[in-house]
């Protein structure tokens, strides 16, 4: 899957999670400085991806993605890892 | 942890003997102190987890749950659905995660605690305790504190201390300072059985440095002194100020509830928060219990990825006390 539609898929998961409008969440956004989250909400962004994308993401790991962009890699990776197992 | 006070914890909690979930039972350690802490009466514990992680044979008095056969899959969805506004798939996905499967059920009366944190970062931990169960009431952030049990001070033995936020908040303003100050009081009350006498520390007695970092300690005293019932707030002070009676007489000129009496130990920042503990632990001789997380409508305590069997029992005994 290419990361365009990865981001598309993205944006509109993280909106719908974090309430916010889908046309604020662009690739450069930081979850909790430009789009409010609360840090206690990644564990809840993590699973909407998993939802979203089928898959199963590494949660230590993911406490580091802090934007909408590391998640689209974030998730890519993980796309591919577990394509490939 | 001074063996009197290990022993006054655990016998307080068994007169309740609460329900403690541990939802890290892949963990040797955890295994051996759910057996103890039933073996000692000081409470009820019950694993929870998935097939792979948990035990063939249990040891007697402990239980276990596993999630993916939980009945309570449904109630839990629903009822995290709703209150976090996200769709059933979502919430499905997490109250199946033990952290959050552990913390629902103490969110949701089918336990009394939880003990996590072996094998999972301290920021999990807090996140399961928010999304699941909530601040108590009036309160709007997190934080810890220590019980420090220190070998000698004065003429004492074993005197145990309340040391905060020496985990979590790295630079709170004077508002959030106050909120750290007020539930480490609560927390001397709970644990320790004493009045309060919170001492906000900071490099400067009274206005002794003139400096904005003292100001603000200084700010936050006053803040948490307004609010206090049945304690007493004082700051910005030095540490020898507030533990030392002599030192408190010259650098005070004044009489104080709090200064040369602290129980209560605040401190500024993490930076200065996370090495006092630590200076005390292995510096000083100290047992260091905790970190405590102060602040949740219901307890959680979070281990350290280090801790032994016997630190996992105290920290039982010290979620079982907050029930």
């Amino acid at each position: 899957m290419d990361k365009e539609k990865i981001l598309a898929r993205v944006c509109k998961v993280v909106g719908d999670v974090l309430g916010v409008d889908v046309t604020d969440v662009t690739a450069g956004a930081r979850f909790v400085e430009d789009l409010g989250a609360e840090s206690i909400q990644s564990v809840e962004l993590v699973a909407a991806f998993e939802e979203e994308f089928d898959i199963e993401m590494d949660e230590d790991a993911a406490l580091q993605v802090r934007t909408v962009a590391t998640a689209v890699d974030f998730i890519a990776d993980t796309i591919g890892k577990q394509s490939s197992e | 942890m001074g063996r009197r006070i290990a022993e006054q914890f655990k016998q307080k909690a068994a007169a309740v003997c609460p329900i403690i979930v541990y939802p890290e039972p892949e963990d040797a350690r955890i295994l051996e102190a759910a057996g103890r802490v039933a073996a000692e009466g000081i409470a009820r514990p019950l694993l929870v987890g998935r097939r792979q992680d948990l035990p063939q044979k249990l040891a007697p008095g402990v239980g276990a749950e596993l999630i993916c056969d939980s009945e309570r899959l449904a109630q839990f969805t629903d009822q995290y659905a709703r209150r976090r506004h996200l769709s059933d798939a979502v919430a499905a996905r997490l109250v199946r995660k033990p952290l959050i499967y552990g913390a629902m059920m103490v969110a949701l009366g089918h336990a009394d605690g939880m003990v996590a944190g072996k094998n999972h970062p301290s920021a999990l931990v807090f996140q399961a305790a928010v999304v699941a169960i909530g601040y108590r009431e009036g309160i709007r952030a997190l934080s810890t504190c220590f019980i420090m049990v220190v070998p000698r001070l004065g003429g004492r033995r074993d005197v145990p201390l309340v040391f905060a936020d020496c985990a979590l908040n790295v630079e709170p303003d004077a508002e959030e300072l106050a909120a750290i100050a007020l539930a480490s009081a609560e927390s001397a009350r709970r644990f320790l059985g004493v009045v309060p006498r919170v001492a906000m520390l900071s490099f400067s007695t009274h206005g002794s440095a003139g400096h904005e970092k003292a100001v603000l300690v200084r700010r936050a005293a006053e803040l948490a002194n307004d609010r206090i019932r049945d304690g007493f707030v004082e700051g910005e002070l030095q540490l020898d100020a507030a533990l030392v009676p002599e030192v408190a007489h010259v650098k005070l000129k004044q009489q104080s509830e709090v200064a040369g009496r602290a129980n209560v130990l605040i401190f500024p920042d993490l930076n200065a928060g996370n090495i006092g503990y630590k200076a005390v632990q292995y510096l000083g001789g100290a047992q260091a219990i905790g970190p405590i997380l102060q602040g949740l409508a219901k307890p959680v305590c979070d281990l350290s990825r280090g801790a032994s069997v016997e630190d996992i029992v105290a920290i039982t005994a010290v979620t079982a006390l907050q029930v």
